[in-house]
């Protein structure tokens, strides 16, 4: 059966120029880039390229580059690392609407060591709502995380004009970003963005998965998670992943160079699906906050629950996601649909596609056909 | 007509330059240099166009403002800049976007209390109807009665409003970034660095850079001795030191033949001071052919047993050239609060071993002498030496990863 994927927020295939970017890292140059002999020097200097790459992909310094294990970790090391820096300080987190598991959970175990969290509103458009968050910044909050697309419903967040919100009303505090979504599609500068950590993936833009990096503003301290031989400044030890931040350097670049040919194309893929959406009845595009990165359409539908959607276009080859892959894990509905104002039964009803820049217009057209074909099934059940 | 429309990415970055604007005569090749300079440092965020303006630079980018600015913060020779926004030559217009501007620099500041402001305006084109005075009091009066906590203080108030009037296009700006102020690079010749891997060496090279000197390196290397990081440790110095000049290139010379003739002839005590006096010989060597005026290295007054008056003299006797030692009165505290502010810290401190620490001697020479230098080198063959340490260099180009 020839398989669709509009699942491309949850992972994406390696890109072949990726693949040939990491194999001799596998093979015949592996090496420790800690050891002292010249294939352990060989090694370092690939992870050196590596973090140039991806230093100049995000407008930031080689040396504030450190490699995770993936965005997960990326978030975990930011959340986690700043607010202990800083406790001195303050013991106050607060949070954005729409944070990533992996926000969301670092900062609530941060509980049990006195720090307390406090989540930030969406207003009626699902943007920031800037009021309540102003309310909420103080001198004790030492680190604020919002993300810059999100995951489930592609709106972008600002993240300049928080920053200064953030500076001028919670002076203590470290901004946190995590860009996962947003890496490849548009313009990141950690400089532009004025933020202190950005948090970023390699297997969201055709790298591999298992790497993942956390990049610091210059000076910005932040306490490690794990413990070791010194690797990566002490702020992330352990020998590093060579091959795979050698995919994710080569990925970040592609990604990079093109760009602004991937945004148009998502742009182009958007449209034609909420085109074809409107021939559907009950089918309906959200469309939150003042800007969606094109890549992500979350979809509201009518009747049945979104898993039994997902399931009967799976079965037709199509691969989709009910709100974002981790959440799937949860029996409960997404904590960021309720956030943006949908009730729990319309958060039920939710069906996230999302492309990636090989995604195709013939694949779009294809799932549509799926979609219509599903909805005869259904028939009354689906309203 | 009050906008109250969120303002967009700087247009672009307005450069002061400080002691660059005195040198009279030379300004011209002083700017170009500087100019160049800029087109260096940005190349990784993208093009930038350049405009030279009488005592100023306007420097523009179709991307990524912030980010050009952040790297002209290391340009030397640029002792302040501002982000700046630009609109038409027209009152009405300055002022609305004055306001905008203003209303955009108050989000820096914590929401409630006074703040003290003034305008200051420049006006390079004359044909404009207000001079600069009455350009002030124009806009202020059109700024005030939107932001209430504004007062106007004249002396040292907490935000000023620049206004830089031109013939094509007025700009207005608030901040000001520093720069780091002293000489665009490559504007009082070339030198040549002595690269050990330590503390010192990288600063005086920065230092060196900072008044106008274009810096090459050269690093001696004893394999097997010392291994294949000792070699990147120096590599990766250069990397980060060659944000402050266009591109770096670093000489690595063989340096086993020599120290081993040294270990297995010379006597003892002197064994450091004749490896370093054979390095000024390789150094003013590579000098010459790269048209460098001057050898540069990281020694300070006292700092090691090498380090003395009597041994930097018998050291420095080997040289051909003047040796410039910008470190020579520094604390250690001070040289390493210099390497933490340039980024090249972190990587001096890795312990690798460098060709001096292998072959150091057991009790060396305090205060040296001349004489017993010259005497302990008539029977090594110098001059064979050190032409083929000069032979066997390979040469690199480093350009900055950021």
């Amino acid at each position: 059966m020839h398989s669709i994927d509009l699942d491309q927020a949850a992972t994406t295939a390696l890109d072949p120029q990726v693949r040939e970017a990491m194999e001799p890292w596998l093979g015949e140059h592996f090496g420790n880039p800690s050891s002292r002999h010249r294939r352990g020097v060989a090694a370092a200097e690939a992870v050196d390229r590596a973090r140039a790459q991806l230093a100049g992909v995000v407008g930031a310094r080689s040396e504030d580059v450190i490699f995770t294990s993936g965005g997960t970790e990326a978030d975990n090391l930011a959340v986690l690392g700043l607010a202990r820096a800083r406790s001195a300080r303050g013991r106050k987190l607060v949070i954005g609407p729409t944070e990533h598991a992996a926000v969301r959970a670092s900062a609530e175990a941060l509980e049990s060591e006195g720090f307390a969290i406090a989540s930030a509103r969406a207003d009626a458009e699902g943007a920031l709502d800037r009021e309540h968050l102003t309310e909420l910044l103080d001198a004790e909050t030492v680190v604020v995380a919002q993300m810059l697309v999100s995951n489930e419903f592609g709106s972008v967040y600002p993240s300049a004009p928080l920053a200064r919100l953030v500076r001028a009303c919670a002076p203590n505090a470290a901004l946190h970003v995590d860009a996962v979504q947003a890496l490849g599609k548009l313009e990141l500068s950690i400089g532009e963005l004025d933020a202190d950590s950005l948090a970023l993936s390699a297997h969201k833009i055709h790298g591999p998965q298992g790497v993942g990096a956390l990049v610091l503003a210059p000076g910005t301290s932040l306490r490690p998670l794990v413990f070791g031989g010194g690797q990566q400044g002490g702020r992330r030890p352990g020998t590093e992943n060579v091959a795979g931040v050698v995919g994710f350097g080569r990925a970040a670049e592609l990604a990079e160079q093109l760009r602004g040919r991937t945004l148009e194309h998502l742009r182009e893929l958007r449209l034609r699906l909420a085109t074809g959406l409107a021939r559907i009845e009950g089918a309906h595009l959200l469309e939150l906050g003042a800007q969606t990165m094109p890549g992500i359409c979350t979809v509201l539908f009518e009747g049945v629950p979104a898993e039994v959607r997902l399931h009967h276009l799976d079965e037709r080859g199509v691969a989709v996601s009910v709100g974002s892959a981790c959440q799937a894990h949860d029996s409960d509905v997404s904590p960021s649909a309720l956030a943006v104002g949908l009730d729990a039964d319309a958060a039920r009803r939710m069906l996230r596609f999302s492309f990636s820049r090989h995604t195709t217009a013939e694949e779009i057209d294809a799932a549509l056909a799926a979609l219509e074909a599903v909805e005869g099934e259904l028939g009354s059940l689906g309203r | 007509m009050t906008s109250t429309a969120a303002i967009g990415a700087p247009e672009m970055v307005l450069i002061r330059y400080g002691e660059l604007a005195l040198k009279g005569k030379n300004r011209g090749s002083f700017e170009q240099a500087l100019m160049r300079n800029i087109h260096a440092a940005t190349r990784c965020v993208g093009e930038v166009r350049v405009e030279r303006r009488r005592g100023r630079m306007a420097v523009f980018s179709e991307r990524r403002v912030m980010d050009v600015a952040r790297r002209l913060q290391d340009v030397f020779g640029i002792k302040s800049l501002s982000p700046a926004w630009g609109c038409a030559v027209d009152p009405e217009e300055i002022a609305d976007l004055a306001r905008r501007v203003l209303a955009d620099a108050l989000a820096d500041f914590p929401p409630e209390g006074p703040i003290t402001f003034r305008v200051s305006s420049s006006r390079a084109e004359k044909r404009f109807p207000l001079n600069s005075m009455e350009l002030d009091r124009f806009i202020a009066e059109r700024v005030l009665p939107d932001h209430e906590r504004l007062e106007v203080h004249l002396d040292a108030p907490a935000l000023s409003l620049g206004i830089d009037v031109r013939p094509e296009r007025a700009y207005v700006f608030v901040r000001r970034l520093p720069g780091p102020g002293g000489l665009p690079v490559s504007t009082l010749g070339r030198g040549m660095c002595l690269l050990s891997g330590g503390i010192d060496s990288p600063v005086a090279a920065w230092l060196a850079m900072k008044r106008g000197c274009r810096v090459a390196y050269v690093s001696f290397h004893s394999p097997p001795y010392i291994g294949e990081r000792s070699k990147k440790k120096v590599r990766d110095l250069v990397r980060v030191l060659a944000r402050f000049q266009p591109t770096s290139r670093l000489f690595v010379a063989p340096f086993t033949e020599v120290q081993t003739t040294i270990r297995d002839r010379a006597p003892e005590p002197y064994r450091t001071v004749l490896y370093r006096r054979m390095m000024q010989r390789i150094a003013t060597r590579l000098a010459r052919r790269e048209k460098c005026g001057a050898l540069i290295t990281g020694e300070s007054l006292g700092q090691v047993a090498s380090q003395t008056l009597e041994n930097l003299t018998c050291i420095e006797a080997a040289a051909d050239l003047p040796v410039l030692r910008p470190l020579v009165t520094f604390d250690k505290e001070e040289a390493i609060d210099l390497a933490r502010k340039i980024g090249t810290f972190d990587i001096s401190t890795r312990p690798e071993p460098d060709c001096c620490t292998v072959f150091m001697p057991g009790r060396p020479v305090i205060r040296g002498h001349l004489a017993a230098c010259e005497e302990a080198e008539a029977t090594l063959e110098v001059e064979n030496l050190v032409k083929r340490a000069v032979r066997g260099t390979e040469k690199l180009e480093i350009e900055s990863d950021v």
